[in-house]
């Protein structure tokens, strides 16, 4: 194992508000890792910030097999093999299922010349959406368009995923499904996962390791098991999420 | 790029009938008002490649038909330069202007755009007559050689302009850049997380559609052989978006229609005399009101519908079909 992304001594202020504070952390290849935290306690903006969508500030150290992802513009991080989903699901609106993870695809030098369309159906035969494909996304149920998501930020190939709370609005189900999804990718195409969630249950079976935000600073790093016996990360969430007392018991 | 014979028919057929018609009825006036059809045709197609594929509404088109326009006015007068040396210096000049607004505006959201090419083009109105010394002011550049000396030669070239025009963007738009520009239409931040230049795209549109439509200007100018400010005017710019809504926008071919249309009928309105504008805004605000995707790419593709059923062709749902009964 090598490191793939080394961030060190991100910071990020929006007016007064500190919301990355001295964010340091090592994702190695082939790893699957949990962003945990409370609402804003900073994790999109950390993801912001890693694919290029606000600037740091100053003094900060991205690196990404090697390449330093400061001050290039979103397409081109994306371009080194970094894909990212949304928090709130932004398809294409007006392109149908097909046509999403074709473009998807598109900015990838890799797939250049490749056949995208059969890239496409495959992608999607595997998030779940076969049938799917001329379907405008429009009328897709918010948990296929999750799945969509997904199916589109692997169209690219990428060599390290960034997923922002995928389980956000799914049922107990369909967690079970995406959960099998994410572990399936990163079982077979060795890709490197790090997702940002608070729904402890899920996540916990699913990462290998997981870096607990809160206020924007670093509280923890560990295996899940010892996430959940951590005194700082209990403080921060015990009152504002009972789940994580639950799954302290569980684990 | 057709994707169906009968796409391929009904383009044969419309092409066919414009060519044939000032045979069958020879008057010059046909063929002027034929001849405009065609060059607000290209106006239009030019339009929708950009604004309506991006959905980043342009609102002054008519900052390129003028510079276009003048270019030619001045080569061709000042220079005394052939005609057919317009055309291409007619783009060129254009292309320099889309990028002149498109660099800085383009990469911002916003209405950014849309104001910087509609104060371009009443800039440069207002510029023309200032500057009356060398543009010739209301009065404008008279005095422009005809590209060609037949009326009905012209038109014919105009006309084979405008298919090439069409077909080309229509190219275009299926293949996988103007998937990236319906893409962009659709979620911006999601395409730059794809790896997709975004601000690239739409500036390398801009200045597809800005030499489309100066070229237009240059013939448009050899046509009327005069120029003047008039042809920066926003009303040129507003007509266009309206033919590009009538026609349908994001199809492409939609809004050629919808300029032959809108031309045609400002001339069969003309026996309503003074009432001529009255019906004619009528006519718009119904047609846009009670059918907003347009009139001339639905209603066609209601009509492939039902002919492709009666042919017992299979009838599988194509994606194409389903962008475009959303757009």
């Amino acid at each position: 194992m090598s490191a793939l992304l080394e961030v060190e001594n991100l910071n990020k202020h929006f007016g007064g508000l500190h919301a990355l504070r001295d964010f340091a952390c090592t994702v190695q290849r082939g790893e699957i890792v949990g962003i945990l935290g409370p609402n804003g306690a900073g994790k999109t903006t950390l993801y912001n910030l890693l694919t290029g969508f606000i600037p740091p500030d100053p003094g900060a150290r991205i690196v990404f097999d090697g390449h330093s992802l400061l001050r290039r513009p979103p397409y081109r991080i994306a371009a080194l093999g970094i894909s990212r989903t949304f928090q709130l699901c932004r398809p294409f609106a007006g392109l149908t299922v097909l046509e999403n993870v074709v473009v998807g695809a598109l900015g990838s030098q890799r797939e250049r010349g490749a056949d995208l369309q059969a890239r496409g159906r495959e992608l999607l035969a595997r998030v779940g959406l076969a049938g799917r494909e001329e379907v405008p996304v429009a009328v897709l149920s918010y948990g296929d368009q999750r799945r969509l998501e997904i199916a589109r930020a692997l169209a690219a190939r990428p060599r390290l995923l960034l997923l922002d709370e995928p389980f956000a609005g799914l049922g107990s189900g369909e967690m079970a499904d995406l959960s099998a999804l994410i572990r399936q990718v990163h079982a077979q195409e060795g890709l490197t996962v790090v997702l940002i969630e608070h729904k402890l249950r899920e996540f916990m079976s699913l990462v290998q390791r997981v870096v607990a935000l809160d206020f924007g600073a670093v509280i923890a790093q560990g295996t899940p098991e010892e996430i959940v016996r951590n005194p700082a990360v209990v403080e921060a969430y015990i009152g504002r999420d009972a789940e994580v007392a639950e799954a302290a018991h569980a684990a | 790029m057709l994707r169906h014979r009968l796409d391929l028919a009904a383009a044969a057929v419309l092409v066919g009938a414009m060519a044939v018609l000032p045979l069958v009825f020879p008057s010059n006036y046909l063929i002027g008002v034929l001849t405009v059809s065609a060059i607000y045709g290209i106006w239009a197609v030019s339009w929708d490649f950009m604004s309506g594929l991006t959905g980043r509404e342009n609102f002054g088109h008519s900052l390129f038909i003028g510079v276009g326009a003048y270019t030619a006015g001045f080569l061709n007068t000042s220079f005394g330069a052939n005609p057919w040396w317009s055309l291409p210096a007619a783009m060129v000049v254009s292309v320099l202007f889309a990028l002149l607004i498109g660099l800085p505006t383009l990469r911002l959201k916003g209405p950014y755009f849309a104001l910087a090419m509609l104060s371009g083009s009443v800039i440069m109105q207002r510029l023309m007559l200032i500057f009356w010394e060398h543009t010739g002011g209301e009065e404008g550049i008279n005095g422009l050689a005809p590209l060609i000396r037949s009326q009905l030669g012209f038109y014919y070239f105009v006309l084979g302009t405008l298919v090439a025009t069409t077909v080309v963007l229509l190219a275009l738009a299926r293949s996988h850049w103007g998937l990236i520009l319906r893409a962009v239409r659709g979620d911006e931040a999601t395409c730059q997380a794809a790896g997709i230049n975004v601000t690239f795209y739409k500036i390398a549109s801009l200045v597809i559609s800005a030499a489309c439509a100066g070229a237009g200007g240059a013939m448009y100018a050899h046509y009327q052989l005069q120029v003047s400010p008039q042809l920066f005017a926003v009303v040129t710019s507003i007509t266009i978006i309206t033919m590009v809504y009538v026609g349908g926008m994001g199809t492409i071919y939609g809004p050629v229609g919808g300029a032959i249309l809108l031309v045609l009928a400002t001339e069969l309105l003309r026996e309503f005399g003074e009432w001529r504008l009255m019906v004619y805004s009528c006519a718009l605000i119904l047609i846009l009101f009670f059918l907003p995707t347009g009139l001339v790419a639905p209603l066609w593709q209601r009509l492939r519908g039902l002919l492709r059923r009666k042919g017992k062709d299979p009838l599988v749902p194509v994606a194409a079909d389903v962008m475009e009964q959303q757009a």
